[in-house]
């Protein structure tokens, strides 16, 4: 849940990476650290295995500077992958502002993109949340590896309630800003 | 208890701000933050930390939610207070009104036993400051419903994001 101070004149806001294991939450994050102003972006901490992959979260502020009179930022957190982690993934949802869900267009993901879905929701409930209060913005990623899943088919499975999304390839960067900004904007909508 | 958002108005910022003063004096504590369970920080007063208490927030509330989840294996409902012991600095971490955490950074000129009177004392103050708070919260989202920020600030944020972010 966001937190307005209105003594310090702050607002801060929590938006989630969700997706299955290695769908590019953490690419993400990382393409948007080294493109933002040094002065916009706060430290990038990743709680990650030896083998690179997310253990706890990955977390990134970003500081958007003076609004009203506000000092507004965004805190951006991964959930691990990764199915056994569950326990992790249902901790960091707490408090969620904003979703975005990346989804693996590769046709052998299909199947972990709908459980990783399923388990979101599952998982929102959990903390008395739902679609219906927390703007979400999908991202179907990897689109330019060969044997992906096509859009509408995507759209249909994982997207039946016709929430916006984005075609991305993350590594490279493409639709990586598309997603943040909307996911951002949505967020500030519900504060308004 | 208050659902969705949350917001800190002034008089309860000085409130607070008095209480966590009073404990890093008589606790004889370097620094005392405050922060909320999703780890976004309220109040940081004393020494300014030499780290990034933006990501130490993030850690802290993720420390407490993990170590919530290891007291409830282990067939607790909580662990109310988390001591890190280091050699020189140490941490004494509480849960208030399961909604915001203590966190006191003291180093050896002070003992964690006083650390843990302090922050036991300025917790029962806390809550009293929190608990109207909340109540006031509560009337605000149920019975006013008034926009927090309004129209012009939206629209504002949205340029500002569309100028900052970008390829």
């Amino acid at each position: 849940m966001s937190l307005i101070n209105y003594s310090s004149r702050e607002i801060n806001c929590k938006v989630v990476y969700y997706g299955p294991g290695l769908c590019g939450k953490t690419t993400n994050l990382q393409h948007i650290y080294s493109r933002v102003p040094q002065e916009t972006r706060g430290k990038m901490i990743s709680l990650a295995t030896e083998m690179d992959r997310t253990l706890f979260f990955d977390f990134l502020p970003l500081e958007l500077g003076q609004i009203r009179g506000f000092r507004t930022r965004f805190h951006l957190y991964t959930v691990p992958g990764q199915v056994y982690y569950n326990a992790s993934r249902k901790l960091i949802l707490k408090g969620v502002d904003g979703i975005v869900f990346v989804a693996d267009s590769q046709i052998d993901r299909f199947d972990a993109n709908v459980e990783s879905l399923m388990n979101m929701h599952d998982n929102l409930a959990e903390h008395g949340l739902s679609l219906d209060k927390v703007p979400i913005v999908i991202q179907y990623n990897k689109r330019d590896l060969p044997r992906v899943v096509s859009v509408p088919d995507l759209e249909k499975e994982l997207n039946p309630q016709g929430a916006p999304f984005y075609e991305a390839v993350a590594l490279r960067g493409t639709g990586v800003f598309d997603t943040l900004k909307l996911a951002c904007k949505l967020v500030l909508k519900t504060l308004g | 208890m208050v659902k969705g958002n949350w917001a800190l108005f002034e008089e309860d910022f000085w409130s607070i701000n008095a209480i966590l003063q009073t404990l890093m004096r008589s606790a004889s504590a370097r620094s005392v933050m405050l922060i909320d369970k999703t780890g976004q920080l309220i109040n940081s007063i004393g020494e300014p930390p030499g780290f990034d208490v933006t990501s130490f927030s993030s850690l802290a509330a993720a420390d407490f939610a993990a170590n919530a989840q290891l007291a409830l294996m282990v067939g607790e409902t909580d662990f109310a207070t988390l001591v890190h012991q280091g050699q020189n600095e140490s941490l004494y971490l509480s849960m208030i009104a399961n909604r915001v955490i203590l966190v006191v950074l003291f180093d050896r000129k002070t003992s964690l036993g006083l650390v843990r009177l302090k922050s036991r004392r300025a917790g029962e103050e806390l809550l009293d400051v929190l608990n109207r708070l909340f109540d006031k919260l509560q009337y605000r989202n149920e019975e006013i419903g008034t926009p927090a920020l309004g129209a012009d600030f939206a629209a504002e944020a949205e340029s500002e994001i569309d100028s900052l972010f970008k390829d």
